[in-house]
């Protein structure tokens, strides 16, 4: 049999929605399912190895060539960026970058610069480029909600799901930012050099998907 | 204090031995090549001014470019590629040569990479360019030259793609304008963005350019490649344009690269740079390309020049880490022995004789006899020659 085909998936839910992709194409996920703390599992019927990864490394590990595909989200890849082949839209781990801040406020209105906290600075930044407007991006790693609650910032750009704890906290979402969902990825020279394999796969996660 | 007396910037690093053998190596094989096919070499400064790198059909990002200022506050930057300075040359000191010219390179390239992104700042290239001739003959020309590149580094482990950014040219002139969505479309056909692709494609309706754009980054692989392309393309200039990657990919084939080619209707560059044939090679353990190239006609024009030209680059550092990579053995080997005497000229003389007869020797330089026989030994060196007063040698075996 050909090269193995190392793919390194998010771990967390992404994972979770790959590994059942996999199991519903009929491949032996056993050993992922059952992992403990083992970070590089097989798939040996399909010569395949998954490699559990936090998100932004998924992206990393993929661009190096060590991991010939990855299943990341495309909030990484906007906030990240770098050089490789996003291939699919898998259609799962699907939510939205959106602007927020306090409820009824008017983002735009008045002449002062705006303050945006949020912890995908990059994805902030372009998105105010896009629109020709200077602002203050401030980093927060943990709950960005509390940057509008205590006047650190006018607004916070990020991932929204249901919008349940935007509502708690008395927040709203102003505008969508961009459509998240889960993206297959491939190392550039992966895909020349195993282009079979990968294809093979692909078509077989096509299939699936248009069920 | 000093705080950054004791590493090296990120993205730069020092080659120790093997490392440093395996870049000369692979350097000095293909500067052997270049000779051979009748290239001439040339240095370019390794400061250039800025205004060199910001030509019409080349474009670098500024904050890719390690840059500085000279004595009269003119804008400065470290060579950041070698292909335009040539160009520069070109439509300078090389203007009154007799064409076409024929020139390769061998030289460090700086750019600024993301932070902790692994990649090196500093990079070798060796590379060719050839400047005016006929373009069809020096596209086989480069091409032949670029395939012998990758073979004299001996590995099978290999890919050789080609492509045309002509396709992706027309088929966009077509649809827009735009400087800004070409440049989207574009990103998204270079990152095979299969799905951003087609959204952004949506609002221009669904003619026969539009769905070729679309299957742009899906047509790559083997020979069946170019069945597919036809069947796809009713345009003239296509036509032709796929006609002349035919030709080269049989020519390719003819050089007994018939498992190792494959194309790439995708191959588009960011840069905007080439303007037809482009093509690219790949090693098994590296997660680059090692080799790129293509025409690019117009570069030498911004200069005031007009000439085609074409030529490539080979990654040099991802050479040489997958060569050690995939080379079990040692490149650098011990002496076979150390000369010892308490008689200086003596051991010089020795040591000389043994060098000349082919041997590896070196001499020593330790204090007394029983430090060299250590040093010897800690170094992997077998024997040591003690030379007496009146040249007379004891051969001791210390391993």
């Amino acid at each position: 049999m050909s090269d193995v085909i190392r793919i390194a998936l998010t771990k967390g839910r992404l994972e979770k929605d790959t590994v059942k992709l996999f199991e519903e194409l009929g491949f032996d996920v056993s050993a992922v399912k059952d992992k403990g703390r083992r970070l590089i599992l097989p798939i040996s019927d399909r010569n395949i190895e998954v490699v559990l990864a936090k998100a932004a490394d998924v992206i990393t590990y993929v661009e190096h060539g060590v991991c010939d595909l990855g299943v990341v989200g495309k909030d990484t890849i906007m906030e990240h960026g770098g050089k490789y082949f996003e291939l699919m839209d898998l259609g799962f781990g699907k939510c939205k970058f959106a602007l927020a801040g306090k409820k009824g406020k008017d983002f735009y209105k008045g002449y002062g610069v705006k303050t945006v906290a949020s912890k995908y600075t990059n994805v902030t930044r372009t998105f105010f480029e896009s629109k020709g407007m200077d602002v203050d991006i401030v980093k927060i790693e943990g709950s960005v909600e509390l940057a509008p609650l205590l006047g650190l910032a006018d607004g916070i750009v990020d991932i929204v799901e249901t919008g349940t704890t935007l509502k708690e906290n008395g927040l709203e979402v102003y505008e969508d930012v961009a459509q998240i969902s889960a993206r297959l990825i491939a190392n550039t020279v992966s895909m020349k050099l195993k282009k079979e394999r990968i294809d093979e796969l692909m078509v077989l996660i096509e299939e699936k998907l248009e069920d | 204090m000093k705080k950054y007396d004791l590493i090296t910037p990120e993205g730069t690093r020092d080659l120790l031995f093997d490392e440093s053998v395996a870049r000369r190596t692979a350097e000095d094989k293909l500067r052997k090549l270049f000779e051979d096919y009748g290239y001439s070499e040339v240095i370019t400064p390794g400061i250039e001014f800025y205004d060199v790198f910001t030509s019409k059909s080349r474009y670098f990002a500024q904050e890719s470019m390690y840059k500085l200022s000279d004595a009269k506050g003119r804008l400065m930057v470290i060579r950041p590629d070698s292909t335009m300075p040539i160009a520069r040359l070109a439509a300078t000191r090389l203007k009154d040569e007799v064409y076409p010219l024929k020139l390769f390179y061998s030289q460090n390239i700086f750019r600024i990479n993301p932070k902790e992104s692994g990649r090196d700042d500093e990079i070798t290239q060796s590379g060719a360019e050839i400047i005016g001739g006929c373009p069809k003959k020096a596209d086989m020309e480069v091409l032949n030259l670029a395939a012998e590149a990758i073979k004299t580094f001996e590995t099978e482990d290999f890919r050789f793609e080609i492509g045309d950014s002509a396709f992706f040219k027309l088929l966009i002139s077509k649809i827009t304008s735009d400087e800004e969505e070409t440049a989207q479309i574009r990103e998204y056909i270079e990152n095979k963005n299969l799905p951003e692709l087609k959204a952004a494609l949506e609002k221009y309706g669904c003619s026969d350019d539009v769905k070729n754009l679309c299957e742009l980054p899906k047509l790559f692989g083997g020979e069946e490649v170019f069945e597919r392309a036809d069947s796809l393309f009713k345009d003239e200039k296509l036509l032709d344009v796929l006609r002349d990657m035919k030709r080269a990919y049989g020519y390719l084939c003819c050089l007994g690269l018939k498992d190792k080619v494959t194309v790439d209707f995708g191959l588009v560059n960011k840069a905007d740079y080439y303007t037809g044939l482009l093509f690219r090679g790949y090693m098994h353990g590296f997660g680059m390309p090692v080799l790129s190239g293509g025409r690019y006609d117009a570069l030498a024009g911004d200069f005031g020049f007009s000439r085609p030209a074409t030529g490539f680059a080979v990654n040099i550092n991802a050479v040489a880490k997958a060569l050690l990579k995939n080379n079990g053995e040692p490149l650098t080997k011990p002496s076979e022995i150390l000369v010892y005497s308490e008689y200086d000229e003596r051991g010089f003389i020795r040591c000389r004789e043994l060098i000349k007869s082919g041997i590896k020797a070196e001499n020593s330089i330790n204090e007394s006899l029983e430090s060299a026989k250590d040093f010897a030994r800690k170094k992997g060196i077998r024997f040591v020659e003690v030379v007496d007063k009146d040249g007379t040698v004891e051969k001791i075996d210390v391993i």
